[in-house]
């Protein structure tokens, strides 16, 4: 018989792990991808703009985006993503949102 | 990447803490309406057909849920998921909210060069991020004509001189030295 008893340490990872498999509402991530129209000060600028970035962490986005085709620029909820690619749209950056656990 | 802030050229400047100046030829300013105009006139023709739900209509669901034909307004409106269906039902419901923003960005800039007295333009923060978003959308739209996609920019140097795209290519490269001489200037707030 399995029990959870002292020697069970019920540690922050797996407490974070269970917390994942409960809130169905979390693993969603907003991608930008590679445009060769959108200059690279526009990336940055429009990702400082919408998510509050600094220009160092918005700056290193786009140099993702740039060189690797793709970044995740948000996490979070299904709701929380599409109100992120709309505002992205919106300023004409190519976004899409899916699962965080989909192969991007 | 396209230069700026030469002195000779013209293009955005900051003027204080919340104003952002440019001053532009008559032939730049008609350019400008031009393109602005041929935007805001694309995204109207994608309309809300056959709404008969006056609710539906209210809250801005549209009847579209297939993407654009037309290649420019699917850059413009592109779709937010991999997957079609998903993809279908994200645009039924926020598709005509998003026209209505980029129709928004459009109109702001059409008004303030309309409106701009000796070919100067000066606008605020929020009118900057209009502003961007139109040129933006602009570029955008060339970007597709030009097949900037397939194109490097070498070859679309060498486009021969009686080749209209010569002279797409020139408004589009200009547009970018415009667009990026106004984020220079707003960078220089350190938001």
């Amino acid at each position: 018989m399995v029990k959870i008893d002292e020697s069970t340490k019920v540690d922050s990872a797996v407490e974070a792990a269970i917390k994942e498999i409960f809130n169905g509402d979390k693993p969603w991530v907003t991608i930008v991808w590679d445009d060769p129209v959108n200059l690279m000060t526009y990336v940055t600028y429009v990702l400082m703009e919408l998510f509050g970035y600094t220009r160092e962490k918005a700056h290193e986005l786009m140099m993702k985006v740039h060189t690797e085709g793709k970044a995740v620029v948000s996490t979070g909820s299904r709701e929380e993503m599409e109100h992120d690619v709309a505002r992205l749209h919106e300023y004409g950056l190519w976004a899409t949102l899916q699962r965080g656990d989909q192969a991007l | 990447m396209t230069p700026h802030d030469s002195d000779e050229q013209h293009g955005f400047h900051r003027h204080g803490d919340n104003a952002f100046v440019a001053e532009f030829s008559e032939s730049e300013r008609e350019v400008l309406i031009n393109l602005v105009e041929q935007i805001i006139e694309l995204l109207a023709e994608r309309t809300d057909n056959h709404v008969d739900d006056p609710l539906a209509a209210m809250v801005g669901i549209t009847t579209h849920d297939t993407p654009p034909d037309d290649e420019v307004l699917l850059r413009l409106l592109p779709n937010a998921y991999a997957d079609q269906v998903d993809a279908a039902e994200f645009r039924r419901y926020t598709e005509s909210t998003l026209r209505a923003k980029k129709y928004a960005h459009s109109m702001s800039m059409r008004m303030g060069l309309k409106s701009a007295v000796d070919g100067i333009i000066e606008v605020d923060h929020d009118g900057a991020n209009d502003w961007l978003g139109a040129m933006n959308d602009i570029r955008l739209a060339l970007g597709v004509r030009l097949n900037v996609e397939q194109n490097s920019h070498d070859e679309l140097e060498l486009l021969a001189p009686d080749d209209p795209m010569r002279g797409v290519y020139a408004v589009y490269s200009w547009l970018g030295w415009l667009q990026e001489s106004l984020i220079v200037a707003l960078m220089d707030e350190g938001i």
